[in-house]
This record gives C-alpha cells, sequence and structure tokens, in this order.
C-alpha cells in the first residue's frame, strides 16, 4: 500500500455510543482533504482518532507506512489545530511556539530559528513576547497555526480552524492557509460544516453522515453531481426533492425520466419562473444586482428561484407560474 | 452604591467594632504578652521555649507532619481532582458529594473512628492477626503515624476541591494539545497543569497546612501525650502547668507559620506566572 494515510475500518465511539462506524478512507502525500458534515457527524471524532486522542473500538490507522492505531499522540508526528486553538495561556507566543521543539530537545540556536521562521511565516514576529490573552482572535488562530507547523508533523489536523473569526478574517485565513500548504507540501485534513471552505480549499471533499462517509471526490464533482439527497441540501442546492410513487415530492408529475434516482434537485438559476406546469406564490424578493431571488411558496414546499435583473419583477403575493425542468437538474441515486 | 460614602462606613461598624473587641484586642494581648517577662520587653520567653529540648521537638514534630501532610494530599488530591473532573457530570456530581460529606461530619465522630480501626483490637491489627502476618499487635495509636493518617483524611477535601475547581477553570484542550505536541503524561503535568492550576494549589496548601498546624482533636485523640503538636501542648501548657507565657510563644509561632506560608506559597505561585 502507498496510501500516505490510511483508515480501515474504523470504528470509534465513547462507552456505548457509536459515533463512527466503518471508516475506510485514504489519502496521498500533500493533499489537502476536507472532512465535511453537520456537527455530531463524527467528523471531529474521527480527526481525535488520527491524533491519537482516543483509542478506536475497531480498526487501524496507518500513517506512513506505520501501524498507529495504539501509538499515543506524542509519538505519531500528527499536527493538531484545535477549534478552541488551545493555546497554553501562561507561556507567550514565542513559548508556545517553542512547546514542542523543546520536548523534542532541539538545541537553542536551531530552536530560536525555527520558532522565528514560523512566527514570520504567519505575520507574529512583532508579537513574540505577548501573552495569548493579549491577542485577537485572528493572531491567536495564527500562533495555534505556527505551533502545529514548527514541530514538521507529517499531517496536519486543523479542526474547524476558521470558525470562531469574523467573517473578513476567515477569507484572509482561508488564503492564508492555502499558501502555508502549498509552501510546506504538508498533508491536511481539514474538518468543517463550511461548504465554502471545503470548496474553496481542499483538493477532495469528504461529507460525512451519521458516522460514515457519505460520498468522497473532488469539489467539482462533488458540487456538480451530489449522490444523494442529503449531500445535495448540504452543498447548497436550495431546492432538493424526494420522489414517491414516480412523483415529485409525492405530490406532482414529472415531465421527463427520472432513471433510476431517488431524488431531484435544482440550483435556484435553474428554476424557470413565468412559465411551467406548477404555481407558486411570491413570498419574498431580494434584489442582489446581477439577479433577482424570489421565495416562493408551493404545495411542493418552499422554492428559491433567481432570475436575471432586467426580466419582469415579480411583487410578494404574486401567484406565478414556473417550471422544474430536465436541464439543469440533478438527479439524485440515494436520499 | 451609596450617594453617600458615610453610609457605607456606618453599616461597616458593628463588624468592625466587633473584630476589634473580639479578635484584634486579644490577639494584642496574646502577642504581647509573648514578648514580656518580669514586667519588661524581651525575648526571654522564646528562649525559654526553644531551651526545652521537649518544645523544639514538638515544635519540628508539627512543623514535620504539616509539611508531610500537605505535600501528600497535594499528590493524592492531583490524581484524585483529574480522575473527577474527567468524569460526566453526574458521576462528578455524586463524586464531589462523597468528598464533602466528611467534611459535614464532626472531626471528633470522625477521629474517634479511626479509633476503631487503628486501635490494639482495631480492624487493622485483627486483621492481620487473623491473617497471620502479624503475632502481636502493631502499636499504631498514638504514633505520629495515627496523626499523620488522621490529619490527611481530616484535611483531604480542602485540597481536593479547589484542585478540581482550578483543574475545571484550565482551558479546554490545552492537555491534548501538549500531548500532540510531543508531550508525555508527565511533561504535560509539569508544564501544563501545575503551572495552569497552581493558584488551587496554594489556596489547598494553606488550608491543609496551616489547618494541620492548628488542628487540636486529631492529635489529642489519635496522638495523646506521647504525640504532642504545637497546639496539643499549647493546651497542655494552659490547663495543667496554668504557664500563660509559653502559651502566647506556642500562639505566636502558630500565627507566624500560618502567615509566613501563605506569603511563601504566594510567591512561589507569582514567580512561576512571569
Amino acid at each position: 500500500m502507498s496510501d500516505f494515510l490510511k483508515l480501515d475500518r474504523l470504528t470509534l465511539g465513547y462507552g456505548d455510543t457509536v459515533a463512527v462506524e466503518g471508516l475506510d478512507f485514504a489519502m496521498q502525500p500533500g493533499e489537502l482533504v476536507a472532512l465535511l458534515g453537520p456537527s455530531g457527524c463524527g467528523k471531529t471524532t474521527t480527526m481525535r482518532a488520527i491524533a491519537g486522542l482516543m483509542t478506536p473500538m475497531g480498526g487501524t490507522i496507518t500513517l506512513d507506512g506505520r501501524d498507529i492505531t495504539r501509538v499515543p499522540p506524542n509519538k505519531r508526528g500528527v499536527g493538531l489545530v484545535f477549534q478552541s486553538y488551545a493555546l497554553f495561556p501562561h507561556l507567550t507566543v514565542f513559548e508556545n511556539v517553542a512547546f514542542g521543539l523543546r520536548l523534542a530537545r532541539v538545541a537553542r540556536a536551531e530552536l530560536t530559528q525555527r520558532v522565528d521562521t514560523a512566527l514570520a511565516a504567519t505575520g507574529l514576529l512583532h508579537l513574540a513576547q505577548r501573552l495569548p490573552r493579549e491577542l485577537s482572535g485572528g493572531q491567536q488562530q495564527r500562533v495555534a497555526l505556527a505551533r502545529s507547523i514548527v514541530v514538521e508533523p507529517k499531517l496536519l489536523l486543523l479542526d474547524e480552524p476558521l470558525s470562531n473569526l469574523d467573517a473578513r478574517l476567515r477569507l484572509e485565513m482561508r488564503s492564508e492557509l492555502s499558501r502555508l500548504q502549498r509552501e510546506l507540501g504538508i498533508a491536511m485534513i481539514y474538518v468543517t460544516h463550511d461548504q465554502s471552505e471545503a470548496l474553496a480549499l481542499a483538493d477532495r471533499i469528504i461529507v460525512m453522515r451519521d458516522g460514515r462517509i457519505e460520498q468522497s471526490g473532488t469539489p467539482d464533482a462533488i458540487y456538480e453531481r451530489p449522490a444523494s439527497v442529503f449531500v445535495a441540501g448540504f452543498m447548497g442546492f436550495e431546492n432538493t426533492f424526494v420522489i414517491h410513487n414516480g412523483l415529485l415530492a409525492g405530490i406532482a408529475p414529472i415531465g421527463f425520466e427520472v432513471r433510476d434516482a431517488v431524488g431531484l434537485a435544482w440550483r435556484p438559476h435553474s428554476v424557470v419562473l413565468g412559465q411551467g406546469p406548477h404555481r407558486g406564490t411570491v413570498a419574498g424578493a431580494s434584489y442582489l444586482g446581477q439577479v433577482v431571488e424570489y421565495l416562493l411558496t408551493t404545495p411542493l414546499g418552499d422554492i428559491k428561484a433567481e432570475a436575471p435583473a432586467s426580466a419582469p419583477r415579480h411583487a410578494a403575493g404574486d401567484t406565478i407560474a414556473f417550471d422544474l425542468p430536465e436541464a439543469g437538474v440533478v438527479r439524485l441515486p440515494r436520499a | 452604591m451609596f450617594q453617600d460614602r458615610r453610609i457605607g462606613l456606618w453599616l461597616l461598624a458593628p463588624a468592625t467594632l466587633f473584630v476589634v473587641v473580639g479578635f484584634l484586642v486579644p490577639v494584642i494581648i496574646l502577642l504581647s504578652g509573648a514578648f514580656r517577662t518580669d514586667g519588661g520587653w524581651s525575648l526571654g520567653n522564646y528562649l525559654d521555649f526553644f531551651g526545652s529540648s521537649l518544645n523544639r521537638e514538638v515544635f519540628w514534630r508539627t512543623f514535620r507532619l504539616g509539611l508531610t501532610v500537605t505535600l501528600v494530599s497535594a499528590i493524592l488530591g492531583y490524581g484524585v481532582a483529574m480522575a473527577v473532573v474527567d468524569k460526566g457530570p453526574k458521576t462528578k456530581g455524586r463524586l464531589i458529594a462523597m468528598l464533602v460529606l466528611p467534611l459535614m461530619i464532626s472531626p471528633v465522630a470522625r477521629t474517634y473512628a479511626w479509633l476503631v480501626i487503628l486501635g490494639r483490637t482495631g480492624f487493622i491489627n485483627v486483621g492481620l492477626e487473623n491473617l497471620g502476618i502479624i503475632e502481636r499487635p502493631l502499636r499504631i495509636l498514638f504514633t505520629e503515624t495515627a496523626v499523620f493518617i488522621g490529619l490527611i483524611q481530616l484535611f483531604f477535601p480542602l485540597m481536593v476541591l479547589p484542585l478540581i475547581s482550578a483543574l475545571e477553570n484550565m482551558p479546554r484542550d490545552v492537555v491534548p494539545a501538549a500531548r500532540v505536541l510531543g508531550a508525555n503524561w508527565l511533561t504535560v503535568f509539569w508544564k501544563v497543569i501545575l503551572p495552569l492550576t497552581k493558584e488551587g494549589l496554594v489556596v489547598g496548601g494553606t488550608l491543609v497546612f496551616v489547618g494541620s498546624l492548628t488542628a487540636y482533636v486529631t492529635p489529642a485523640i489519635l496522638g495523646g501525650s506521647k504525640v504532642l503538636m504545637l497546639e496539643t501542648l499549647l493546651y497542655q501548657r494552659v490547663s495543667v502547668a496554668n504557664d500563660y507565657a509559653s502559651a502566647a510563644v506556642i500562639g505566636v509561632i502558630l500565627i507566624a507559620m500560618s502567615v509566613l506560608t501563605n506569603i511563601l506559597l504566594k510567591k512561589l505561585a507569582s514567580v512561576r506566572k512571569a
């Protein structure tokens, strides 16, 4: 096996509750994989198991050709950036970053040089003597990152690293992370519940649901061809329907061949307004510049549709016809 | 809170009066008594006190027991506190209740229970004899060991509770973070847990040390007149020998030891912080 990291039928849990069941997964050196899923899907648990912070109930973890299933976390060579950053509040930024190197008994001159390099790479050099509580959230997040990369782990795990930052900082840190990953060429697993973050950063996305892998593939593949109703909903398809007895949501006829799909999904811009077999009431309209976004109340449920701003406008309360055409439909083979 | 600050001062008056009349005045009388011989100021009482080898022995025994009781409860305390903090809320509540429960039982009753356990015909001796390990009963009662056991049991909760609260106030995930960065459990304790819980340790350590110095019932019952501590000696001086000068000296020594310990421990805690 040439896989860099391999999880083989990994089963994880706390006491009687199984959080992750029979997880199979492999990744290549230098790859950035995003673990995507709603909270409680087992992604953080999986991460903790890879770092060695919990013992699996079953299965094995292999890293770089070595079975690390029972290896304690301090001997794995895996870095982890926590959602809470978990900085040491009693140590300065410099000492936080130097923590792992001191444990590895790195000589003083090399230690100073490596810590300074890591601080420079994350733009923290001028804050080296501060304590964590004197830093902003974004700066703390950089310290956590610098502390993890300075020890040169074989694999870096990031647990929702940007979720505590405000929107602007999040974008900034996102591109920073992507730059660092390119420069270091280090394999990373990035846990998130934010699909746009996963799409922007990852080479590959793994969507998790209830402790299992729901779908795995490149960002394009997952965005264009979600494999299930669940993934479609998670990837921002606003209009996702289940097929019952050959009818859309069990009530409306479908004007085309559904093949073996159990669900159908349309993005807002694929919904045709002003004509078609379905009727709905406009519940709200938002002008977004290029387009106007409509929210329709229909027997099928709420529908989100987009129309060019130049098209005739519909006002709230209007009843309009709309179509869910075959052009633009995504067939979902699983629930 | 008040428009006129004098109202606040008036509210303080009854408590202040109580403290001055009930505490400060007696303490000053006591302290001055300890520095007076034959109507003049002197350190003669101290020279007399430390001149006696029995008194020196009692002083060192008190100091030694206080120190060992504090150290041992700190070591055991960290173990128990870490185990408790790791549990779910339900188990944690029950364990803490079990730790607090002894505090609600009179120290006299608790200490007498040790007589039943440690005595000549107590559980330990009878058990060991029946197992054929010993032929004649061990003398545990009225030894330093008995006082040590009694004091540990008496003051252990006062160490564990501050440690539990300190451990709970530690930021989330710092321990796993240190583990992932390469620290073994011992290093995690020295470099992360200890510096982040030292305030709890200072509180617990002060309570246990000062408590052990000033405990009366436990050394009186478990140590008897064979294992005197400063507190039991003080009582003996006053009620048996009617020797108020020595008693005052012992009082001053106890106060000095308590205050010094507190200052020292606080210093220790803040040095590590920088």
